[in-house]
């Protein structure tokens, strides 16, 4: 009998993963489902190039449209899943099919936190996570108008780059003293902060929305702290949740996320996870992380789509990612939550640079503005935990890629 | 009309070295692949990062701001996020010169 590998979530984890089966070999039958109606695609450009208008929908369009077809595999665009029998194997779907499968892939991605302040339903309030959503902010963009950004994350920051890039006045309210603080800390958000503020971005730390005002659209934000700011538009960038939702009550274990060994593969015989909704065992940095980048997702989804097939294969890439903020590269490469030393290579004034995180003299994580070459030859000193001393670090006359492996010792 | 143009003395770019250079207003890039030279367009094709800023490994460029790479030898792309492959350019050595059409 044919065999069934069924993928839910058509994004770039989810796509990747049915590729990959094909070119692997796999002649079963391959099911992808997806809520959107577009065929996978990139969501970076999202909230750059695609937001700008820069660059056209179809240059985001992961495989061509008519790839799928070709490759034998069935897709069911704008489907969800209503429930999933992990012991029969399965998964119903809300256009009244039921699919049988022997190997199931969640790669259902995440969806914006929802916070519950008053006034978030009025229209002109925004969420960025789709190309529809992309679509929504764009038709608002017009030099002049006033946009408000709440949260100051990676999504915050680019969409109030690009906003500033194209005219509008945008104002930011963040609850932390910097942006990207959680994330990148105190040290490097102060100089993400001073490129925003030479764009003349307004920027509100350390306060929180209290409301938004408006008849029927929003028209002011009202702070915690007493601001009162009239604009617009706002696009708000709290974070996202992974969508677990479909898995309750197949013994899957949701723990911010869907929780996998290296091998993507959950405690349930036949199901596994991949891309922004998998909390997946690292073997570099042993423990379970879940990341929400593009690289992740690209990476993921084959890998997962390989141990279906039996392959046994660890999943160890290094997280990395970058954000272009006006005429800024950022790049982030590893994975920390604490550090107990930041070792800069190069110049914060100078916005360029690249920040070590370390812990017990460790490299956990590096992050670089406007120095991508160095970013990418501090992989291989995360990816091998060597403790390596400062002062090379540091040196702009040492590479950075003879501080790894046998070479390190010379 | 393409024609040659002196960029270089070609013992200034060494075996895994790359450098970009102005070709009649085109930033075109030169790698030394084992005392081959190979030119291409030194724009990414993705968001316009200058290629020669990256890292050269063997025939592969890599972008320094988004990672795509590409072949130097036929300007193909080898990983993503670029689509579009990268122009390649005639090369040749004429006594001590390095020669690029473009």
């Amino acid at each position: 009998m044919t065999e069934t590998f069924v993928i839910v979530g058509a994004g770039l984890a989810g796509g990747g993963a049915a590729a990959t089966l094909r070119e692997e070999g796999f002649d079963g039958r391959v099911v992808l489902i997806g809520a959107e109606l577009q065929p996978p695609y990139e969501r970076p450009p999202l909230s750059k190039e695609y937001l700008r208008g820069e660059s056209p929908f179809e240059q985001a369009i992961f495989q061509p449209r008519d790839f799928y077809a070709e490759n034998g595999i069935e897709t069911r665009f704008g489907v969800r899943v209503t429930g999933i029998d992990a012991a029969e194997k399965v998964i119903e779907l809300d256009n009244g099919e039921s699919v049988p499968y022997k190997a199931l892939l969640v790669a259902t991605g995440g969806q914006n936190r929802r916070i519950p302040i008053p006034g978030i339903d009025l229209e002109g309030i925004y969420g960025l996570r789709t190309v529809a959503d992309s679509d929504r902010i764009r038709a608002e963009i017009s030099p002049g108008r006033k946009a408000v950004v709440v949260g100051m994350g990676f999504i915050g920051s680019e969409v109030a780059a690009s906003l500033r890039q194209l005219g509008v006045e945008v104002t930011v309210v963040d609850r932390n003293t910097v942006p990207l603080r959680r994330v990148l800390g105190e040290e490097v958000g102060r100089v993400v902060e001073g490129i925003h503020r030479d764009h003349g971005t307004e920027l509100i730390f350390e306060d929180k929305v209290a409301a938004f005002e408006g008849a029927e659209r929003v028209e002011r934000i009202t702070t915690q702290r007493g601001h009162r700011i009239e604009c617009d538009f706002v696009v708000v960038g709290l974070g996202v949740e992974p969508v677990t939702d479909m898995l309750a009550g197949t013994g899957v274990e949701i723990d911010n996320g869907v929780v996998v060994d290296e091998y993507c593969r959950t405690g349930v015989e036949g199901i596994y996870a991949a891309g922004d909704v998998a909390n997946h065992y690292h073997p570099v940095f042993k423990r379970h992380i879940r990341v929400e980048h593009w690289q992740n997702a690209l990476k993921q989804g084959p890998a997962a789509a390989r141990n279906m097939l039996g392959e046994n294969e660890p999943y160890d890439e290094i997280p990395w990612f970058w954000s272009d903020q006006y005429e800024h590269n950022l790049q982030y490469a590893g994975f920390h939550t604490e550090w107990d030393e930041l070792v800069v290579r190069g110049s914060t004034e100078e916005r360029s640079f690249v920040a070590f995180y370390r812990k017990d003299g460790r490299v956990l994580a590096a992050v670089a503005i406007n120095r991508g070459r160095d970013l990418r030859r501090s992989i291989p000193l995360i990816k091998t935990q060597e403790e390596i001393a400062t002062v090379k670090l540091c040196d702009l006359d040492v590479d950075l890629r003879t501080l790894t492996g046998a070479a390190s010792l010379r | 009309m393409a024609e040659f143009a002196a960029v270089s003395r070609a013992g200034d770019l060494g075996e895994g070295e790359m450098r970009a250079f102005e070709v009649r207003g085109t930033k075109i890039a030169v790698a030394n692949v084992g005392g081959a030279f190979h030119a291409f367009d030194d724009t990414c094709t993705h968001v316009g990062c200058s290629l020669a800023e990256g890292d050269l490994e063997e025939t592969t460029v890599i972008c320094p701001c988004h990672g795509s790479e590409f072949d130097v030898t036929s300007g193909a792309v080898l990983q993503g996020p670029a689509r579009e492959p990268v122009a390649t350019y005639e090369t040749r050595v004429e006594g001590d010169n390095l020669e690029v059409k473009g």
